[in-house]
């Protein structure tokens, strides 16, 4: 199930061919290294913009979003079981 | 009965010569709302679960590959998905995601073909006939397609690829090629599908045709061309019998044919329906669901520039039988718990107080509140382009259009529900989603 958080993090990265790719984020001081970025996409809440990455962190799974407009980061969500 | 079948097997003449000459594509992702959780989450791949349209759901909208296999199906409920798998793990729908991976689809498709067009969230035609010396081997393209949907979407994405020379048929190989497969059905291997492919696999035919069919003893589609116009007419009348006659030929169906209608034609109409979580039976629950979803009806004409004269309310109940509540007699609506009212009026109507008045005030007083109500609907209907509409002069009018204006502007630019009526602020809103046929596809640009 996922865990809804809502907080907001730091994120680094590189950009790449068009493309930016998260390689680690800092949540309540801890760092997270990303082993995989499984799926990107687009939205939009109202006129503002959102970019939703789903990273793999040692075997979890974390939903992140990043606001275009605000270019503020959020940890959305942690895949648990149980 | 001998002149009608005349009239009507002058539909089947058709120029096969120029139709022969086309190469079309179907392209399925297989179990779609499924493989892209696979693909977010490596810890759902390859597992039997299913997904919910929200946390608590007991309805399986989609169920992945693996709990395929175990027999469970889309539609199953939860409790009967636990009687096959104790412990199978439920998921919610992700559809703003569903919705950008088809849009990325759609830009892949164009950039592969020049003629593209979406059947549903997860399927697409591809008309490479103009194209077939830079595409020689049919085989190889469906490679193609599947490999750039990998790199696309993901590597856990798998699709089925059909190829033929129509729609019909290339959706039928695409059904027989099954997961991740290829299939080319040309006028040489045809017959030989169409005389073993069941109707489930055939684009048009639905379950209560299938049956009526396999009751006069005719299991796939080319037993159909054992039959004449004049034997199939008094059984499944002079629509369906033509059709039939089509589909035992292999040639398309009338909803693949709706496909080629203009594509810069309107949407005729809007609606939504919810299915709430328990039976209700709270006056002032259905009247906030009811007007949650005019917001959203009327929102999303407005967002096309339109303004429709026919509204709908439907309601159905537990247990209900088959067929809409608003298409049924009333004795039919009193056995399956379905209700439903509509009115065409002489005006356009584009406001959301107007609207919500003719549903609540007006058509739902009619309701006899005969049984709980587990599914609610309203429409919007007979749209047209608002420059074609007679505005009404009254200044009452004028201002309710200036205001739902302001509306609009801060719906636009901070989201749907924004600005919400007084009776909606303590309501749990009820947002929208898209659907798996993509019913709405011209309104997100896809159709």
């Amino acid at each position: 199930m996922y865990q809804r958080i809502n907080e907001s993090i730091e994120v680094a990265g590189v950009f790449s061919r068009g493309k930016f790719l998260i390689h680690k984020f800092k949540w309540q001081q801890r760092e997270f290294r990303v082993a995989e970025t499984t799926l990107i996409n687009n939205t939009r809440d109202g006129g503002v913009r959102l970019r939703l990455y789903s990273v793999s962190v040692a075997g979890t799974l974390y939903r992140l979003k990043w606001n275009l407009e605000t270019h503020e980061w959020h940890l959305e969500e942690i895949w648990y079981e149980g | 009965m001998k002149g009608e079948a005349h009239l009507l097997s002058q539909q089947l003449d058709r120029p096969s010569e120029e139709l022969s000459r086309r190469r079309i594509v179907h392209v399925d992702i297989n179990s779609y709302f499924a493989t892209m959780l696979e693909q977010e989450n490596p810890a759902l791949r390859g597992r039997a679960f299913g997904i919910v349209k929200d946390e608590g759901r007991t309805c399986l909208i989609a169920v992945s590959k693996a709990a395929k296999r175990l027999g469970i199906k889309t539609g199953t409920r939860l409790q009967e998905a636990r009687q096959i798998l104790p412990d199978i793990l439920t998921v919610p729908a992700e559809f703003d995601r569903y919705l950008d991976c088809t849009r990325r689809l759609h830009q892949l498709f164009l950039r592969l073909a020049p003629g593209v067009q979406i059947f549903s969230l997860d399927e697409a035609f591809l008309d490479i006939t103009e194209c077939q010396q830079m595409y020689p081997d049919a085989q190889a393209f469906g490679e193609l397609v599947q490999a750039e949907i990998q790199h696309e979407l993901g590597e856990w994405v798998t699709c089925s690829v059909g190829v033929s020379y129509n729609r019909l048929l290339a959706k039928m190989a695409g059904e027989i090629a099954g997961q991740n497969g290829i299939l080319q059905i040309t006028e040489d291997n045809r017959d030989s599908f169409l005389a073993v492919v069941d109707f489930k696999d055939v684009c048009g035919i639905g379950y209560r045709l299938e049956k009526k069919l396999r009751r006069l003893g005719i299991e796939h589609p080319y037993a159909l061309n054992l039959w004449s116009l004049e034997e199939l007419l008094p059984i499944f009348g002079p629509y369906w019998s033509v059709e039939l006659k089509l589909i035992g030929r292999g040639e398309e169906s009338k909803v693949l044919r709706l496909l080629d209608e203009r594509t810069d034609a309107d949407m005729k109409s809007v609606g939504r329906s919810i299915t709430g979580w328990q039976p209700c039976d709270d006056e002032n629950q259905i009247k906030q669901t009811l007007y949650n979803l005019t917001v959203e009806v009327v929102s999303k004409v407005r967002r096309m520039n339109m303004a429709g004269r026919m509204v709908g309310v439907y309601l159905w109940g537990e247990g209900r039988g088959g067929g809409y509540g608003y298409q049924s007699s009333p004795e039919a609506q009193a056995i399956e718990n379905t209700w439903g009212a509509h009115r065409t009026l002489p005006y356009y109507v584009r406001h959301t107080n107007e609207m919500f008045d003719l549903i609540y005030n007006q058509l739902y007083q009619s309701w006899p509140r005969s049984f709980r109500v587990m599914k609610f609907g309203v429409w919007l209907a007979g749209l047209r382009r608002l420059e074609h509409v007679p505005i009404p002069l009254s200044t009452q009018w004028s201002k309710r259009e200036l205001v739902e204006q302001a509306i609009d502007t801060l719906t636009n630019r901070y989201g749907l529900f924004t600005v919400k009526p007084a009776s909606l602020v303590n309501f749990q809103m009820i947002r929208p989603e898209v659907t798996g046929f993509l019913g709405d596809k011209k309104y997100y640009g896809l159709g």
